[in-house]
């Protein structure tokens, strides 16, 4: 009963935000030229998804983020995991690691766009760049929080290299690991919407940033909301997987 | 002493033999010898418990039964053969508390020996049953280890270690992490369990209640470098009963051990 209230109580925050936006609106208090109801905006969105121009934007974003990601996730994994195995690159590595990660990524946007010029590399090279960092520091987390006694226990019962690897290391290393999935996908959207926003032929960053400079907020304000649905439904689809393994941490 | 290691041709299944055994830690400032000369025999089917203060080289030495760690000298046989490397099949060891994986369920903890194996699935399911069956946690094989209690996980650690049936049962204080009543409660299951299923035991602990409790034989070690400094037979008859706790032999047998280990704190 108390988890259902609780739900409730989320939906009822939402649908009160959305209130409130389509009271602002249509009373007048925020002139609507510059905040168009919330209403408005949902049927603009519709209208939009119609559309194949916003669709080609979508599919183009959905293949540079997916990309990027494809790129990133597996090879910081790896050298995370190298860093982790080996104390003495770990020593060398882990405060540099966090130099690099401390700068803000946008501020290398410019170069990229002077090496890769303006297209698909640049969008994808500055999204795997953004996320990199993140899936190195994290799986470094991840194979630290194996057990040394879970690794005896395997070697004492005879595991090959391979064996403890799949039984041991990957299950124990999977909270950890789906959680730096799921921060390491904000970093690669966050990179890639950027790179659109900044300097792009097309992609849905492209339009919102197009749609902004030309003042067409209804436009501009479906385009936040896609964007945040989509973010948040990946967001929630790996939350959903690691909840479901929490009590592996344990 | 001797090496006596040629004079007996026929080691039957759960001997272990230790001869001139010395360890030696090398760390970057200097050599540490853990263990010195230390030799031990252990009949098959025979309840041995290690103590001695910390840091006197027992559960080294246990993991040097185990095959996870090779001495600097002598020699160490079980069962008649060398054991440079962990052998399931000779030997099963069960550790101190978390050492089960909370990834998997209860009879699937028990299952990971035979699985690195390739046992089939349905051999390897009835053999787990079996061995929980064996530790009295029938009916609690689905569950996970953050659902079960202290002592019942050790029991899993222990059907684990059984679950080959290996003839040596090395124990790395299993109990060290349980309230002193759950700890007696699993003395007496480990006694009917050993007492079922006849294995070498070698059990290391620091608590002398226990250790007399449980054992045949007591071994008690000095700290660095580690050395046997007494051998005991405890010669109280079985099944153990807690009125035994109070009485004169069992009294007198942990004075002896406890005027070894005071000597050397």
């Amino acid at each position: 009963m108390r988890g259902l209230g609780i739900k409730a109580a989320r939906v009822a925050i939402v649908v009160a935000l959305f209130a409130i936006w389509e009271i602002l609106s249509r009373t007048g208090i925020v002139n609507p030229r510059l905040l168009p109801s919330a209403s408005d905006t949902l049927a603009t969105l519709g209208d939009l998804l119609q559309r194949a121009s916003v669709r080609k934007d979508l599919a183009v974003t959905a293949s540079e983020v997916l990309t990027a990601f494809a790129l990133a996730v597996p090879s910081g994994a790896l050298i995370g995991f190298l860093i982790a195995e080996n104390r003495y690159f770990a020593e060398v590595a882990k405060p540099l690691l966090f130099f690099a990660f401390s700068i803000p990524k946008s501020i290398f946007l410019p170069m990229f766009i002077l090496v890769f010029g303006v297209g698909f590399s640049q969008k994808v090279g500055f999204g795997f760049f953004s996320t990199i960092f993140i899936v190195i520091m994290s799986t470094t987390t991840a194979v630290e929080s194996v057990k040394v006694e879970h690794l005896t226990v395997a070697r004492s019962y005879g595991a090959t290299p391979m064996q403890t690897a799949f039984r041991v290391y990957l299950p124990s290393m999977l909270p950890v690991l789906l959680e730096a999935l799921r921060i390491s996908m904000i970093f690669n959207l966050t990179g890639v919407i950027l790179a659109e926003m900044y300097a792009s032929r097309d992609g849905i960053g492209h339009q919102i940033a197009t749609w902004g400079e030309n003042f067409q907020m209804k436009q501009l304000l479906a385009g936040v909301v896609m964007i945040a649905v989509i973010a948040i439904t990946f967001n929630e689809l790996v939350r959903w997987v690691e909840t479901r393994c929490s009590h592996w941490r344990t | 002493m001797q090496p006596l290691a040629n004079i007996t041709p026929l080691k039957p299944a759960g001997a272990i033999e230790v001869r001139n055994v010395g360890q030696i830690f090398k760390t970057t400032t200097q050599d540490v010898v853990a263990l010195e000369d230390v030799s031990l025999d252990v009949k098959p089917g025979r309840f041995v418990v290690l103590v001695g203060p910390s840091g006197c080289g027992k559960s080294t030495l246990l993991m040097m039964m185990a095959g996870l760690r090779q001495q600097t000298s002598g020699t160490i046989t079980i069962s008649g053969a060398p054991i440079p490397e962990p052998d399931p099949n000779r030997v099963g060891v069960v550790f101190q508390e978390a050492s089960l994986f909370p990834w998997l369920t209860a009879e699937e903890n028990v299952e990971f020996p035979l699985a690195l194996r390739r046992v089939s699935k349905s051999e390897r399911r009835a053999k787990a049953q079996d061995a929980l069956k064996l530790v009295g946690l029938d009916g609690f094989g689905k569950r996970h280890p953050h659902e079960l209690s202290g002592g019942m996980k050790q029991r899993v650690s222990i059907a684990r270690g059984l679950v080959q049936d290996p003839p040596v049962l090395l124990m790395d204080e299993p109990f060290a992490a349980l309230d002193e009543q759950t700890r007696m409660t699993m003395g007496d299951e480990l006694l009917r369990i050993w007492a079922a299923t006849g294995k070498t035991v070698v059990f290391v602990t620091h608590s002398l209640t226990e250790a007399v409790y449980l054992a045949d034989e007591v071994i008690v070690m000095s700290p660095r470098p580690g050395r046997i400094v007494d051998h005991l037979q405890v010669s109280l008859p079985r099944p153990r009963t807690y009125e035994m706790l109070s009485g004169d032999t069992f009294g007198t047998l942990r004075d002896r051990i406890w005027r070894h280990i005071r000597k050397s704190a």
